[in-house]
């Protein structure tokens, strides 16, 4: 899996996905650097889980390339990617440390790693004694904490995680954020499905909008906030606020309005502007759109619940 | 790094089949219900032996009336009997309990019925009266015919042995039938115990949400394949716990149990018959297993599966229905057709091999034709499961399957 260091991990190009007539993703092209978090966006049925799973080679793509480490993914050169996947699930019936244990093995672990492996993994999320019980005695929580223990037990160069926090309380979000953190540190390449944007901020350098099988933006987290009108300025003002090709108002009161910058104006040309149409400005103070504002700017025409 | 899961997975696989309470208490419930049987029918036959034994060393007091004039009075005379004047005094006395047991043998015993009259002492000892009866009627045809062996013939018991010939050959008869035959009976055993397992095999993938991580880690023709072979280590074990109750109670117990002597001498064990049924053993059980893994792929839940078990057990039964026409008839339409339809063809072609008219170029086609099938379908059971599997909880049409591919 060794490849040059300047090379993508993941490189998708022109990706293509029908299901019969339908066609769920169309052209998407994106590279996912080495060492990165990348954060992977977009709303339910946008086609984020379809692409993941195209990737990993569970479904075959109608038409592009998916690559890893360059070239397609297949189990018997996979060693080191780690998988959350959304469908949450392991062998129920069997015990923590079996299920732990076999997933090692398959991972290319020794029987005896794999399982000195997870009890130091169980000792650290807080489950050292429950490695002996069937996972179906195991609340979702634990459940999830377990999976996430088999995703990452391998030392992935390549984690994959779609919505990695669904389900989990704000402790244990915190740990599982360490966690990914530690895989990070420790030079893993993160792919990451997550409709918590604060999340996102902190954690992703780049990230990827997908809407209706198509990016709708791709780059650094600043980038995206450009392409998105990316400065918005709050104002305390008297007067009438006149119209203008540099920015849209999105809320207007009597003494206080945001206005959301269209494309890169400098602020001190708006301020001018709106002096020279008579406007008493009180204040003006600038900010960047958070992530949030874009998702809800994006997707909030589709009148969707975000996250279900 | 190329990873060799086969052995992991069986490994996973067989341990956790073995280690579940589950499985034993379904495997050991037939040997332990076996062995309940076999105590019971020693002890049973200890004492009926015992009874006999008993009943015709029993002095009893009894009379008799003989209207065929068989019955030697001296051999009754050394049992205890009396010849009786008075029938009706008899039966009276009997009654009363003054006499133990009446006798009364018709002019023909042969096709009319003796009639047995005693003194009721339950259902075990009353049957004493019928032994000395019996006994008494036996002993005095034996002293008229006079000679040991006359009268061992005139019981049928003389030992016969037939040779027949084919094609000039001498013919092995049943027992050149049965070694063959032993093939299709493990065929039927491994099916009925492994089959609704086979069905289900790839099911808890799908039920407990195991499939992404499952398809991402292993190949899933590795998965399938390791599940096959598990499945079979684990039948393999069922059926020593099934039969070593049967191999002890045979080696140890055959007389309590009145098993007759097996000899195995008299079977003919043809080498071309054997590879045959051993091949089609192996195809018949590679084109189950597969069908039964692709119809479990594509089922979203055990239950729904269930449903599809049933039909395909019939499949196997149905050439049974017609089992008197594949032995006298082998070439009639209905024989030709279970001969070479899939389903039909192992059980069919596994009888025909048995009694000897499956011929080589038949025996060669349903071969080839029960291993290409099952490999045919063992490859669509691994696409279904890579394809049918993520979909958690419905049921896979094999288009949606295919869309996906």
């Amino acid at each position: 899996m060794e490849q040059a260091a300047a090379e993508p991990l993941v490189h998708i190009r022109d990706f293509r996905m029908d299901f019969g007539s339908t066609t769920v993703v169309k052209d998407l092209s994106f590279d996912i650097n080495r060492g990165e978090t990348f954060g992977f966006l977009g709303s339910n049925g946008s086609g984020k889980t379809t692409t993941i799973r195209a990737l990993l080679g569970i479904y075959q793509p109608t038409g592009g390339i998916l690559h890893i480490n360059g070239q397609p993914f297949s189990p018997e050169n996979g060693d080191r990617l780690g998988y959350l996947p959304e469908e949450r699930g392991l062998y129920k019936k069997e015990s923590v440390i079996d299920v732990m244990t076999y997933f090692g093995r398959l991972k290319g672990l020794s029987k005896h790693d794999a399982a000195a492996w997870s009890h130091r993994y169980l000792e650290r999320v807080a489950l050292p004694d429950k490695a002996k019980l069937r996972l179906d005695k195991l609340s979702g929580g634990e459940q999830q904490k377990v999976q996430l223990g088999v995703t990452i037990m391998n030392d992935p160069e390549l984690l994959i995680l779609d919505e990695p926090t669904k389900g989990f309380d704000p402790v244990n979000r915190r740990l599982l954020m360490d966690i990914i953190d530690d895989q990070k540190k420790a030079g893993a390449t993160v792919l990451m499905v997550t409709h918590q944007m604060e999340e996102v901020e902190r954690l992703c350098d780049r990230v990827i909008l997908l809407k209706d099988g198509r990016a709708e933006a791709y780059g650094t987290i600043p980038d995206v906030q450009d392409q998105y009108g990316g400065t918005m300025i709050r104002l305390t003002y008297s007067g009438e606020i006149p119209d203008s090709p540099h920015y849209e108002a999105s809320l207007r009161d009597r003494n206080y309005a945001e206005l959301t910058v269209i494309g890169k104006v400098d602020e001190a040309i708006i301020l001018r502007e709106l002096v020279d149409a008579g406007v008493l400005v009180r204040s003006f103070t600038t900010t960047r759109l958070s992530l949030d504002d874009i998702f809800v700017k994006v997707y909030g025409d589709e009148n969707e619940l975000v996250g279900a | 790094m190329a990873r060799h899961n086969l052995g992991t997975v069986v490994s996973f696989e067989v341990t956790r089949n073995l280690t579940k309470r589950r499985f034993w208490i379904s495997t050991l419930i037939v040997p332990v219900i076996f062995g309940i049987v076999i105590a019971l029918v020693v002890l049973s036959n200890t004492a009926t032996d015992k009874s006999v034994n008993s009943q015709k060393n029993a002095k009893l007091t009894f009379s008799y009336s003989d209207a065929s004039g068989y019955i030697d009075p001296a051999l009754v005379a050394s049992f205890g009997g009396t010849l009786a004047a008075d029938p009706k005094a008899a039966i009276a006395a009997v009654k009363s309990g003054a006499l133990d047991a009446y006798f009364a043998y018709p002019a023909d015993p042969t096709t009319q019925t003796t009639r047995v009259y005693g003194v009721d002492e339950g259902i075990f000892q009353n049957g004493k009266y019928s032994s000395v009866a019996t006994a008494l009627l036996v002993a005095s045809a034996e002293a008229k015919i006079g000679d040991a062996k006359l009268s061992t013939l005139a019981q049928g018991a003389a030992p016969v042995v037939s040779t027949t010939y084919k094609d000039g050959v001498e013919a092995g008869g049943i027992g050149g039938v049965i070694p063959p035959l032993l093939f299709l009976a493990i065929f039927y055993i491994v099916i009925l115990l492994l089959g609704n397992q086979m069905l289900t095999s790839t099911l808890e993938e799908k039920e407990d949400r195991v499939s992404e991580m499952i398809l991402t880690t292993l190949n899933p023709t590795t998965l399938v394949v390791g599940k096959v072979v598990s499945l079979f280590i684990v039948g393999i074990v069922q059926m020593i716990v099934f039969t070593l109750p049967i191999i002890i109670g045979y080696v140890f117990f055959r007389t309590a149990l009145n098993l007759p002597e097996f000899d195995l001498s008299s079977l003919d064990i043809n080498p071309w018959q054997m590879v045959v049924g051993a091949l089609l053993l192996a195809g018949g059980f590679t084109l189950f297993t597969g069908t039964l893994v692709a119809v479990g792929a594509i089922m979203p839940t055990a239950k729904e599966a269930g449903q599809v078990f049933g039909i395909m057990m019939a499949l196997i039964f149905v050439p049974f229905y017609a089992v008197s026409l594949v032995v006298s008839d082998p070439h009639a339409f209905i024989v030709q057709l279970f001969t070479y339809f899939p389903y039909s063809a192992p059980v069919t072609a596994m009888l025909r091999n048995g009694f000897g008219s499956l011929s080589p170029l038949e025996a060669t086609i349903v071969i080839v034709e029960q291993f290409a099938l099952g490999i045919i379908v063992l490859r669509l059971a691994v696409r279904l499961f890579r394809y049918g599997s993520i979909e958690y909880s419905k049921k896979v049409s094999l288009k949606t399957a295919f869309a996906r591919s």
